[in-house]
């Protein structure tokens, strides 16, 4: 966002394009800007996606499982393995990139499922009060009480370790905090002079959900859900070390790092790469998610 | 817990505040452990022991860390396990020692003064020695080890040894008195008539004296007992005193230390036992068993100075760090148990005979030791290995690895699908995606399904398996997971053809059928002769190889490492793991000052 | 869900909205006896649903725990003393009478008494969160508000920089890594164990300082992202702010009075949720540093089906999420009068 310091006040607000004199030099460079810090997160994510789900397809690569044990625990550098190779002989980088399919797409669906259920939950429960929003909340309670250990062991074990259930397992903690955060932003917004000048006027509570409610709210749902990806990725990870989550050999970033730690001291760099890959994507998520709150809500 | 002096050592160079950054702190854990080979294994065997001070072991909670079941041998589910903790709260009636290379390793009489065979093997004598006292005062006689020996077989314990007793023999006269804290040490659902016939099979000869009556000949018995729970004897006073649960907790043996505190599967932390029946020992005044979860916080842990000993380190990659470490001194077991592929006959694809030989030519072990152990396992052709009794490293006729012939034979079976089955620890997973690799390249599809302990058990006892990767023998082949539980017929854990005319394991048990291989392995263990023994099991191995029961691969035993200024022997001197695990012979090791 | 009627009518603004009519009785302690009531048949419905969960989970814990090489009888054995030779009814309601009794159970595992065990391991979990808690937030509200106060500029920069990282990074390779820079590189603190309280403050502080810290610095990271992006966004939006500054009051004023006291809603919320998940959490972190709390008392008991343990742990996990929430529900009210009486 760019930031301009206004004489006076110190604290800065970001004023909208039309406050500034269109001739004064400093709003290009604001404008240029602005586009460079939404540009390159936007960037970066597209080149992740890019990476990890059409490098694999043109890329020259070994293929991620399945290598030879003579090739065990090869140092980067080496011939046709730039990043060398894990204790099973697989080459780093190619499992990096396949991994990398899996961990977005495990955070992807979560992400999306929760902003669109729990975020629509949440909204309805805030919004409606009363006898809908306690019994909600109740529900909700109880998934948000329960230990998410128990639920998660129970889950893979009971279905087997899988992507689709990783997912399932992550959605039913993704949900519920995010109909708590939508319902707390209801609540805030609720009370606000435009929707009760809507309501004032008649409009029916779904209209003013969809037109006054949900587009105030989700600016503060957007920026959760993206801080959500990195969790996602990390908690899949978190998931591999109870032996649970995307099962070996499949590479996902999670499990990479659950392996490499195993014998950290003498493999830290099968550790380093997919924690990198893991800082990148998140540093992109959540720059790109601040970015376009900021955007939204700034006026 | 305790607090820990300065260990000497090496300083580490601070990185200050970038090494908190998470590139910077990865790059240099790597950098910072390369070194020079530790080179004072020798000079270690050479020093002259010192007593005094204290010694931290660091145990993976996954097996020897985990002693939830409490440290009462009778009770424990973890005796197999625990091999430490009981060596150092016991001591034991055997022991297990070896020289200071790990040859030679023979069982010793330890609280027992000797031990003799009956002419037909069908009992053996066990004399104890006299003067051994129970930290609480009270004596270990023939009745207190016949106490301890009838809770052990009666009171539900995995720990104890499967033996077939002579249970036609009349129970004595016994003290009533006895009997009365016998059975009230026993559960209350327990067999009484079965006890009755326990208690006519162990014969107390004399105040020291002992003699057990097998129902067959069984050359194996004193072998197998440092492996099984009857080895470690309690005081019958204090488990009155203390009852079940607190003797459970901290039980009163006559080892060389006695408990002080015990936090299950946590920590254990033990004092020097000032009555030890040997003179001058233990050294250590102090000893405390540290449960942390895995190889490498336990390396880590080791590093920091806050442990001197990790006990069974079985990370390859960790073992080569400490190996190059030069603070610490790394001891490699002396490996007794080879990896197996257990093939179930009873079954497709594998009751075709050419099914197994495709699988024994496809199979390239040395290769998988190359690459994941840097040659550092023993390679087998059998059930033993290099430190293990009756050694045999090949065997005439033995299907070496020709992936031609795999290619030709899946060809004319006209294509092969395998399910490969393992538990799920690292290096067996590493181990079984290597070999569907290597299968792959003879036309051979295969899936792995690596699974937590339980549930291998529970597939094995079903009989849905094609495949397992396991492994099989001990020091003694006859102890632990021994060859005829991967290779008798009767046995839930076998791949073995049923014998002639039972349609089940139940049945051919029950009616007493047999197959060739059975009768074998029978024969090995009925024998008292060493010799013949070693005759019996060369056959065992001839027939698993010709009728390609299952290739067997390189026996890897875990390493023990030390920090500078430990010894002792199981610790710095190899010995044999009696089954998986090396026992370490606390009494004896002692740090320098 | 909700009938039709409920959303389509119009709203009225002063419709009551659930916390009490102006009125009978105060609010808050209408709230509370009624959230403390509605506990119970939650409790329940948690309990009933671990016992189920635990049921359903396959493979047969006698055989997990009796080994390899165990007999059948041996196996027999071993679930008899685990009683799970009994139907799966008569065990809930065993242990449920049990409850209502006072005896907590045994651990099926190892027979030691669950009260004992809890008193053992309660502690250490206690003090692991509760620490960890506070040093999050210790941490977060002040970097959000400096953070917040100029947006873009270095600090505020630098704080999104670091923040992200911590964000990015597991908790338990952020564990890994404080152990070796403080505990094998410095040598300064512990690497694994817990000191009791009884042997001393400093030591006791000392041994948890590293898992607080991989517990903390994650937590600490998201709420001050969170905070300092609700904050700013609280400021670029909100009438009262222009408001206040355009009555000439001081931009840190405004900030704490206004932005932080709105803002404080979103975290509020998230430190409920995140109270909950904590608690349960601790399991990796205490595996680690081989701290002796409930989250693997949980762990290894949830692996063996170990009834009376689980439903333990369970039960106090989730009794200290409820009251959390409770005390954020509460913090609503408190924090917004509008919410506290329905008008505005």
């Amino acid at each position: 966002m760019a930031v301009t310091e206004a004489p006076a006040a110190a604290v800065v607000a970001v004023p909208a394009p039309d406050v500034l004199d269109p001739e004064r030099g400093s709003l290009r460079w604001a404008g240029i800007r602005r586009r460079l810090v939404l540009g390159i997160p936007l960037g970066f994510v597209a080149l992740l996606i890019l990476a990890c789900f059409v490098g694999p397809l043109v890329l020259p690569l070994h293929p991620p499982v399945g290598g030879d044990i003579l090739n065990s625990a090869l140092p980067p550098g080496s011939p046709s393995h730039p990043l060398g190779t894990d204790i099973n002989g697989n080459d780093v980088l190619s499992r990096l990139l396949h991994g990398g399919q899996s961990s977005l797409l495990v955070a992807i669906s979560v992400n999306l499922i929760g902003l669109v259920v729990g975020g629509g939950i949440g909204a309805l429960s805030g919004y409606a009060g009363g006898w809908v929003d306690n019994v909600i909340m109740r529900v909700l309670d109880v998934f948000i009480a329960f230990p998410s250990l128990v639920l998660t062991i129970a889950i893979a074990q009971a279905l087997g370790p899988s992507l689709p259930n990783t997912i399932l397992a992550l959605t039913a903690f993704s949900i519920p905090a995010v109909a708590r955060v939508a319902r707390s932003a209801t609540l805030r917004i609720k009370t606000m002079p435009f929707v009760q000048a809507a309501e004032l006027s008649g409009s029916p509570a779904w209209r003013i959900l969809l037109r006054h409610i949900a587009p105030n709210i989700t600016p503060q749902m957007l920026n959760f859900a993206m801080l959500g990806m990195g969790i996602v990725i990390v908690t899949e990870g978190a998931l591999s070390f109870l032996g649970l989550g995307i099962p070996a050999p499949n590479p996902s970033w999670g499990n990479m790092i659950y392996e490499g730690q195993q014998s950290m001291s003498a493999t830290p760099l099968l550790v380093l790469w997919p924690s990198l890959a893991l800082l990148a994507t998140v540093l992109s998520f959540n720059l790109l998610g601040e970015n376009i709150r900021d955007e939204m809500s700034g006026r | 817990m305790n607090s820990n002096p300065r260990r000497p050592g090496t300083r580490r160079r601070l990185y200050g505040a970038a090494a908190i950054t998470l590139t910077a702190g990865l790059v240099l854990s790597g950098c910072g452990s390369a070194g020079e080979p530790a080179e004072n294994a020798a000079d270690a065997a050479q020093a002259e022991p010192q007593a005094g001070g204290d010694l931290t072991v660091l145990m993976d909670a996954g097996f020897g860390g985990g002693w939830s079941t409490g440290l009462d041998p009778a009770t424990s589910n973890t005796v197999g396990a625990n091999l430490g903790q009981n060596a150092a709260i016991f001591g034991g009636l055997f022991t297990l020692e070896a020289d200071e290379e790990g040859k030679d390793a023979q069982i010793v009489p330890n609280q027992a003064e000797s031990f003799e065979y009956a002419e037909d093997g069908k009992s053996v004598t066990i004399k104890i020695r006299e003067g051994i006292t129970f930290t609480d005062g009270t004596p270990m006689d023939a009745q207190a080890v016949l106490w301890n020996w009838i809770r052990h077989l009666s009171a539900g314990s995995t720990g104890a040894p499967r033996i077939a007793l002579d249970m036609t023999r009349e129970a004595p006269e016994l003290d009533q008195q006895f009997l009365d804290d016998l059975y009230a040490s026993l559960p209350d659902d327990v067999d009484k008539k079965l006890v009755e016939q326990r208690l006519g099979a162990l014969e107390v000869v004399d105040d020291q004296t002992l003699t057990i009556h097998f129902a067959d000949p069984n050359g194996a018995f004193v072998n197998t007992m440092p492996s099984t729970n009857m080895n470690l004897i309690g005081s019958p006073t204090a488990y009155k005193e203390l009852g079940a649960e607190e003797f459970s907790r901290t039980p009163v043996a006559a080892g060389p230390f006695k408990v002080v505190q015990n936090s299950l599967s946590e920590k254990l932390t033990l004092e020097k036992n000032e009555d030890y029946f040997k003179e001058g020992l233990p050294y250590l005044d102090d000893l405390t068993f540290q449960s942390v979860a895995g190889d490498q916080v336990a390396y880590q842990t080791l590093q920091a100075g806050q442990g001197d000993a990790i006990e069974g380190l079985s990370a390859v990659a960790l073992i080569t760090q400490a190996q190059n470490n030069p603070d610490l001194t790394t001891t490699l077991g002396a490996p007794t148990s080879p990896y197996v592929i257990q093939l179930n006959t009873r079954q497709e694809p594998f009751d075709d005979k050419r099914a197994r030989e495709a699988i024994y030519y496809a199979t390239d072990f040395e290769a998988i030791n190359e690459g994941l152990f840097q040659g550092q396992g023993d390679m087998s052709q059998s059930f033993t290995a290099s430190g293990g009794l009756f050694h045999q490293p090949e065997v005439e006729g033995y299907r070496t690895h020709d992936p031609e012939k795999a290619r030709q034979i899946v060809e004319e079976l006209g294509g092969l699908t395998v399910n490969l089955g393992t538990t799920d620890i690292v290096t067996a997973r590493s181990v079984t995606t290597a070999l569907q690799t290597q299968w792959a390249e003879a036309g051979i599809d295969v899936e792995i399904e690596a699974q937590p302990l339980g549930d291998v058990i529970t597939k094995f006892t079903s009989g849905e398996w094609e495949s397992m990767l396991q492994t099989a023998g001990a020091w003694e082949p006859a102890a632990g997971i021994g060859v005829s539980v991967r290779f008798g017929s009767s046995s839930p854990f076998s791949g073995t053809p049923l014998p002639d005319g039972a349609a089940n394991a139940t049945e051919a048990f029950n009616q007493g059928l047999t197959t060739e291989l059975d009768d074998v392995l029978a024969e090995a263990v009925g024998t008292v002769d060493e010799q013949e023994r070693g005759q019996y099991y060369q056959e065992a191995a001839k027939l698993i190889s010709d009728e390609a029961y299952g290739p067997f691969g390189f026996a890897f035993s875990p390493a023990q490492v030390v920090r500078e200024g430990v010894h002792g022997p199981g610790l710095t001197t190899p010995i044999p793991a009696l089954t998986v695990n090396s026992t370490v012979l606390y009494d004896r090791v002692w740090v320098e000052q | 869900m909700t009938g039709a009627s409920v959303l389509d009518a119009p709203r009225r603004p002063d419709a009551d909205r659930g916390f009490g009519r102006s009125g009978a009785g105060s609010p808050f302690v209408r709230l509370l006896a009624r959230r403390l009531l509605m506990a119970i048949p939650l409790l329940l419905a948690v309990s009933v649903l671990v016992f189920l969960l635990l049921e359903l989970m396959p493979g047969d814990p006698a055989r997990n725990q009796a080994g390899m090489d165990a007999s059948e009888e041996q196996v027999e054995a071993v679930r008899r003393r685990m009683g799970l030779d009994k139907s799966p009814v008569e065990r809930y309601f065993g242990w449920l009478f049990g409850i209502f009794r006072g005896d907590l159970g045994r651990s099926s595992v190892s027979g030691q008494s669950v009260v004992d065990m809890l008193g053992d391991r309660a502690p250490v979990t206690l003090e692991l969160v509760t620490l960890a808690f506070a040093v999050s937030l210790l941490i977060a509200i002040p970097v959000a508000l400096m953070a917040a106060r100029r947006p873009g500029g270095i600090f505020d920069r630098t704080v999104m920089v670091v923040s992200m990282t911590m964000l990015a990074v597991p908790n338990y390779v952020l564990a890994m890594l404080l152990v070796l820079v403080f505990a094998i590189m410095l040598r300064m603190l512990p690497a694994i164990g817990f000191v009791p309280l009884e042997e001393g403050l400093l030591p006791n502080l000392r041994s948890v300082l590293l898992p607080v810290l991989a517990l903390a610095v994650p937590l600490a990271a998201f709420y001050t992202r969170f905070l300092r992006g609700d904050l700013v966004e609280q400021m670029n939006a909100a009438d009262y702010i222009d408001t206040a500054r355009a009555k000439g009051v001081g931009p840190w004023l405004v900030l704490w009075l206004h932005a932080f006291r709105n803002s404080s809603f979103g975290l509020l919320t998230i430190v409920g949720l995140n109270i909950g998940t904590l608690v349960g959490g601790t399991v990796i972190i205490e595996q680690i540093f081989a701290m002796p709390g409930m989250g693997m008392m949980m762990l290894e008991g949830a692996m063996s089906r170990d009834v009376a343990v689980v439903q333990m742990c369970v039960f106090v996990f989730a009794a200290v999420a409820i009251l959390a929430n409770l005390f954020v529900d509460l913090m609503y009210a408190v924090l917004d009068p509008r919410i506290r009486y329905g008008s505005h």
